[in-house]
């Protein structure tokens, strides 16, 4: 199935935990259709609606074809469904009208016309040193590399640390719903997300975490001189407690918050999670 | 080596390499001459050995071990280390790599493991290979065998923190868990 970007696409289907369970010790389920409101201009719930891959947000990124999952190629996209319009007020504009160029099935033309553009070396695929230069904060610096990485990684359907346009895509779309967030958090346009914002934005998608917690992660992945986290490594973190999040789920079938393992349990459930 | 020529008899027994031969090297690999090797520069000039591009994970583990003022590259000086840390583990893959074909399968890797004192079940293997046999053929190239030893060696690492009286279980909460993985991997 799909990646776990399915976290927080308005409507999304195949999630069944639109709260956090009452009296859950952790959170971690998006609360559906909460993300709605930075895509200006589309109506909520369908311009995503091919989005959400059954199984949920937890699913397996950074294991594709592990396992022996099927999954539908490019799957989560509805083929022709208007990504192009978010960010920008005009909502759906290239869903509704037929794309320019020979833009290969279910690929969205905004991102076909931004992959032609990142890869330089015309090698049909964008590789980390491409994806960094095409990727900016707000501030104007360079995404870091672990998050190129750790994207190349999500989309990357050869294993070889690249992208192709189907993957790239995906990634446009991941990145575009990531942004809309980070700016829907970021309520004093600062362009990054001070702890207090961060906590909130957590609970919003529903982690409860304490906001010394909530503290350390900014301030370890906060770059000098600035006050917050920037978008990168928002997206880094938001989809590492993610992962670390479902590793610990499974663990915890008691629900209690506390978990005994040992060596082994703790070794399988990190490296399995979080490649 | 490493670098370029894979399976080359190491030439420098034990002797660090001397200076004038690194800095041919770092020149050689620091293309855009900033003065730092960069994370694309390192993964143009390693070779795993099968003709993929190297590991990128990888070669930001080894860049952010190194990489002390966090720049985002290695200096001259720091290269020193790089050298000598992906000498000493291609020695250690050619051990185990007998024939040399660049992979080491999951019996090959239970030997490598065990001897650095890991003692793993045999299920446990099974998860090492397919998480990280990146080329889909159920055995481990260079590249991804350090990764795989770097990743076990933070996970111990941190396990041994938590683990206060040694009996190999640890009772953590949620958020203990969140602090021991992040950014781990």
């Amino acid at each position: 199935m799909s990646y776990q970007y399915g976290q927080g696409y308005p409507g999304s289907g195949g999630n069944p935990h639109h709260h956090p369970t009452p009296g859950a010790p952790y959170g971690g389920a998006p609360i559906g259709g909460q993300y709605g409101g930075p895509y200006r201009g589309a109506p909520q719930g369908s311009q995503y609606g091919g989005g959400a891959a059954p199984g949920g947000p937890y699913s397996s990124y950074g294991t594709p074809g592990a396992g022996g999952a099927p999954r539908a190629p490019y799957g989560g996209q509805a083929p022709g469904g208007p990504y192009g319009g978010y960010g920008q007020p005009q909502g759906g504009q290239y869903g509704q009208q037929p794309p320019a160029g020979n833009i290969p099935p279910g690929v969205n033309a905004e991102a076909y016309q931004w992959f032609s553009t990142v890869d330089t070396d015309r090698s049909g695929y964008i590789n980390l040193k491409e994806l960094k230069q095409a990727l900016m904060n707000s501030n104007n610096t360079a995404f870091n590399d672990e998050t190129c990485i750790m994207m190349l990684n999500m989309f990357d359907k050869t294993r070889t640390g690249r992208v192709d346009i189907f993957g790239f895509s995906e990634m446009w779309t991941f990145l575009q719903q990531r942004r809309a967030m980070f700016q829907q958090f970021d309520r004093d346009r600062s362009g990054s997300i001070n702890s207090s914002e961060m906590h909130q934005a957590l609970s919003q998608m529903g982690y409860s975490l304490s906001p010394q917690f909530v503290q350390g992660l900014v301030s370890q992945f906060c770059v000098r001189g600035v006050n917050g986290i920037q978008l990168d490594r928002f997206i880094q973190v938001c989809t590492q407690l993610q992962c670390i999040t479902q590793a610990f789920r499974e663990k915890d079938t008691a629900m209690t918050g506390n978990v005994r393992m040992s060596y082994e349990d703790f070794l399988s459930g990190a490296v399995t999670k979080l490649m | 080596m490493a670098y370029q020529h894979q399976y080359r008899p190491p030439q420098f027994n034990n002797a660090p390499p001397d200076q004038s031969f690194l800095w041919n090297i770092f020149q050689r690999v620091d293309k855009d001459r900033s003065g730092a090797i960069s994370d694309t520069e390192l993964q143009q000039a390693l070779s795993n050995g099968t003709w993929t591009p190297f590991n990128p994970v990888t070669v930001r583990s080894i860049i952010s071990m190194f990489d002390r003022e966090n720049k985002g590259g290695v200096s001259f000086n720091e290269f020193a280390g790089v050298w000598k840390y992906i000498t000493d583990w291609q020695n250690i893959f050619r051990t185990y790599d007998r024939d040399n074909s660049g992979f080491i399968d999951k019996n090959e890797l239970k030997q490598a493991l065990t001897g650095f004192g890991y003692r793993l079940s045999d299920q446990f293997y099974n998860t090492l290979i397919e998480k990280f046999d990146r080329q889909k053929r159920s055995q481990v190239a260079f590249d991804d065998f350090i990764q795989c030893c770097i990743v076990l060696q933070r996970l111990t690492d941190v396990f041994r923190r938590y683990d206060t009286d040694q009996d190999g279980w640890i009772q953590v909460s949620y958020e203990q868990y969140l602090s021991m993985v992040f950014n781990v991997v």
